[in-house]
């Protein structure tokens, strides 16, 4: 099960993850993104608190977006990821890729 | 019937001797008693004789039953009449004084009668009894008893007219009409039948009055000694045989002009039958509708009619006409879409509540047409216009058939399609398992080593194949190559990839290179061939046993487990790598890193894919890192097949033994000696 939820806050776009992710339902995921990046957005915020778990095939939607984000130049974040969901990102060498904070306030005063 | 005749003939025989006592006042000596045995043996020898002869063709259509009663009579009429006319030519002779002659004659005409009236009664019973109901049967048998009993009335009464032979005749005649009522086969003829059958009814009428009047007149003569007929057997039978013939007469003709109605109703049965037998799977839906469109037509009597399917289920089209031609068609649907009543029929109600409209149009030969949605699971799929060249040409009743058609043909279009499907899924179930043994032999049935270490592997897929792998190359007597990889997602996009992957990794391991150049040419490669958010990842061993030296790198896979055997400690293999095909450019080279390290005699190494530490159990706890790394810690003094299983049943019993984990998982053990 998972709920996205869209909000807004100070120009940038807040995606609010709970729940798994996993293949059959990432696609969620991929649309809720390609639907920011159509309409304009130039800051995406993904909100990791309530997370359990993501699969490979939710890395991968994440990871399909990297040179889309470059090229259209939107500032792209992740925060609050819990500690099992974190150690998924590195091991695959995400981290080093994308901006993941602690805290939503890192994420915004960075 | 040998055996009536010859009861018959013992009855002549007797009466005739007596008449000869008579005529010659003497007594022969043969009690009055002995002709009526006779008679009684002769009625239940004929019964007994057409009951068998009728219950042997069973099968008998009415109208073949009728007949046989009708030709019966025809022949004892003709008979009779013959005997009438006989008499007439030879009125002035002696001969015709003759009693033994007259009396031959009566009794001739008396078995005519009796064999008409009885085998009558027997097809009577037959068309009676046609729907057979307990009450029914019950009463057929009350008026056999009955008629059984009247046999024997002659004993009592002897031979007069008095008041019990009255009320008897009353009593059987009553009967005999109340089981006239049954009349239940009449609507099943058809027009012709009906036809056919009148004239068969009116021929058993008038024979039964003729033989009923010439009975009556031998009565009042003295002439004949023995009256054989004057019996309250015969004469009920007759009113019975004649009842029964007039009642089937009269409802035969009132139902002549109603006749096409059920004729109709029949054949409306019959289609719904047609269309409710599901189709078989090599026939195809347009004959359903081919059967649904004649069935319609013929239950509104339409003059012209066609169906046109959705562009969905024919992207080609697809139509059948019926007695119009495409131009006339194109005419009516530009009038139906101008309807009025047509756009507000279609506007106000959602598709799958659409029921048949009716409207009339403004065209020279079809006044009235009939709008008829198909619905397949609530998604109209077509339509079907039937076409009148009267106006308000459809009913209501009309309309209820042809939804009922419909709804029954759309089910049998469906059940058609969901068939179809069952067995092409089937058919990919086929393919699939054919999927699962090329991949089985994409992974390496013999492991290379060499006695330096020991090897052993085990894979297995959630879904018939999957996109777990590992491989082990031997590039000289003593350097050796494992490598395992993943993946991302599962099935059989990631069974595609997977192979992909040994293609590549194949041919680049053959060239020599070092762990971390080797991902960074693998990354290049795949980078080109994997779909956009799809990626591997993996990790790769140089053992090298002359220098006792493992040298690695990790492309975004799972760090692998090594035991120390002299620290007594397990750990994991902590080096940075980003996963393959991820960064599809140059700049992956930034992201891999390369190690190496000397391994120890009693060393164990331990490479798997996430499926392992991320099954989890029903508490939806995930076997984890520390798990596994203290199971090697305990059974680091196995045999790498024994370290194997203990950590596969390890995982089983952590998950539940009847939880499927639901994820690829692989396990190489190498064991250095």
């Amino acid at each position: 099960m998972l709920t996205i939820t869209n909000t807004s806050e100070n120009g940038s776009h807040i995606l609010a993850l709970e729940g798994e992710v996993d293949a059959s339902n990432s696609v969620m995921i991929d649309e809720a993104i390609q639907k920011l990046i159509g309409d304009g957005s130039k800051s995406i915020v993904v909100d990791g608190q309530k997370l359990e778990y993501i699969s490979s095939a939710g890395l991968g939607v994440f990871m399909s977006y990297l040179e889309d984000f470059e090229e259209k130049n939107v500032d792209f974040k992740i925060f609050g990821l819990p500690e099992g969901v974190l150690e998924v990102f590195k091991i695959l060498g995400l981290h080093q890729l994308m901006n993941i904070y602690p805290t939503k306030e890192a994420a915004f005063n960075s | 019937m040998l055996l009536a005749i010859l009861v018959w003939l013992a009855l002549l025989f007797v009466d005739l001797v007596r008449l000869f006592g008579i005529l010659n006042e003497m007594d022969s000596g043969i009690a009055i008693e002995f002709t009526w045995i006779l008679e009684i043996l002769f009625f239940l020898m004929v019964y007994l004789f057409y009951s068998y002869s009728i219950s042997k063709n069973a099968k008998n259509e009415f109208i073949n039953l009728i007949w046989r009663a009708a030709s019966t009579g025809i022949f004892a009429v003709g008979v009779s009449a013959l005997i009438f006319l006989f008499y007439g030519s030879i009125s002035e002779s002696r001969l015709s004084q003759e009693p033994f002659l007259r009396n031959l004659f009566y009794h001739i005409n008396f078995a005519l009668t009796s064999v008409f009236l009885i085998s009558s009664a027997l097809l009577w019973k037959h068309l009676i009894l046609y729907q057979r109901s307990k009450r029914v049967v019950k009463q057929w048998q009350a008026y056999e008893f009955a008629m059984l009993l009247a046999m024997f009335f002659i004993f009592f009464n002897q031979n007069t007219l008095d008041y019990s032979f009255l009320f008897g005749l009353v009593l059987l005649v009553g009967l005999g009409i109340v089981l006239s009522g049954n009349l239940k086969w009449i609507p099943y003829l058809t027009f012709k039948e009906k036809w056919k059958s009148l004239l068969f009814l009116s021929i058993i009428l008038l024979s039964c009055t003729f033989l009923f009047v010439q009975m009556q007149g031998y009565t009042d003569q003295v002439i004949y000694p023995v009256n054989l007929t004057d019996n309250l057997f015969l004469i009920s039978l007759f009113g019975f045989i004649f009842s029964y013939a007039l009642f089937s007469f009269l409802v035969t003709l009132f139902n002549l002009p109603t006749s096409s109605v059920f004729e109709q109703k029949l054949t409306e049965a019959i289609s719904f039958q047609r269309l409710s037998q599901s189709i078989k799977p090599e026939e195809n839906e347009e004959q359903v509708l081919d059967i649904l469109m004649d069935s319609c037509m013929s239950a509104t009597y339409s003059d012209g009619a066609w169906v046109e399917m959705g562009r969905n289920d024919y992207p080609e089209g697809f139509l059948i006409e019926q007695f119009l031609d495409s131009e006339t068609r194109k005419e009516l649907s530009d009038l139906i879409e101008e309807s009025k009543v047509a756009k507000e029929w279609i506007s106000e109600n959602r598709p799958e509540n659409l029921s048949p409209l009716a409207i009339r149009l403004d065209h020279p030969k079809f006044e009235s047409v009939l709008l008829v949605p198909l619905i397949i699971n609530k998604v109209p799929i077509g339509r079907m216009v039937l076409c009148k060249e009267v106006k308000d040409g459809f009913n209501k009743e009309m309309m209820n058939i042809v939804s009922t058609f419909v709804s029954q043909a759309c089910i049998s279009v469906e059940n058609h399609r969901l068939l179809n499907q069952a067995i092409l899924n089937e058919r990919y179930q086929e393919e699939l398992k054919i999927a699962q043994r090329v991949q089985k032999a994409l992974l390496p049935t013999t492991l290379d080593h060499n006695s330096a270490f020991d090897l052993c592997a085990y894979s297995n897929a959630a879904d018939e194949v999957g996109g777990d792998y590992y491989d082990t190359y031997k590039l000289s007597e003593d350097r050796f190559v494992l490598i395992i990889g993943d993946v991302s997602g599962k099935g059989t996009s990631a069974a595609f990839h997977m192979s992909q992957m040994k293609g590549i990794f194949q041919s680049l391991i053959q060239l020599n290179l070092g762990p971390a150049e080797f991902f960074i040419k693998a990354n290049a490669a795949l980078g080109k061939c994997l779909e956009r958010n799809h990626f591997i990842t993996s990790s790769i061993f140089l053992i090298d046993t002359s220098n006792k030296t493992i040298s690695h790198a990790r492309a975004g896979h799972v760090p692998s487990l090594y035991y120390q055997s002299q620290s007594n400690k397990s750990d994991y293999l902590g080096i940075d790598g980003l996963g393959l095909g991820i960064l599809r450019n140059i700049q992956y080279e930034k992201h891999v890193e390369q190690k190496t390290f000397t391994y120890h005699s009693g060393d164990v190494l331990v490479l798997f894919t996430d499926g392992i530490v991320e099954a989890k159990n029903q508490k939806s706890q995930q076997f984890g890192f520390e798990r596994l790394r203290t199971l090697l810690e305990v059974y680091h003094e196995l045999s790498p097949i024994e370290i194997q299983s203990k950590i596969i049943d390890s995982l089983h019993s952590f998950v539940g033994g009847d939880i499927k984990i639901d994820d690829d998982y692989s396990l190489v053990v190498a064991k250095f000696n």
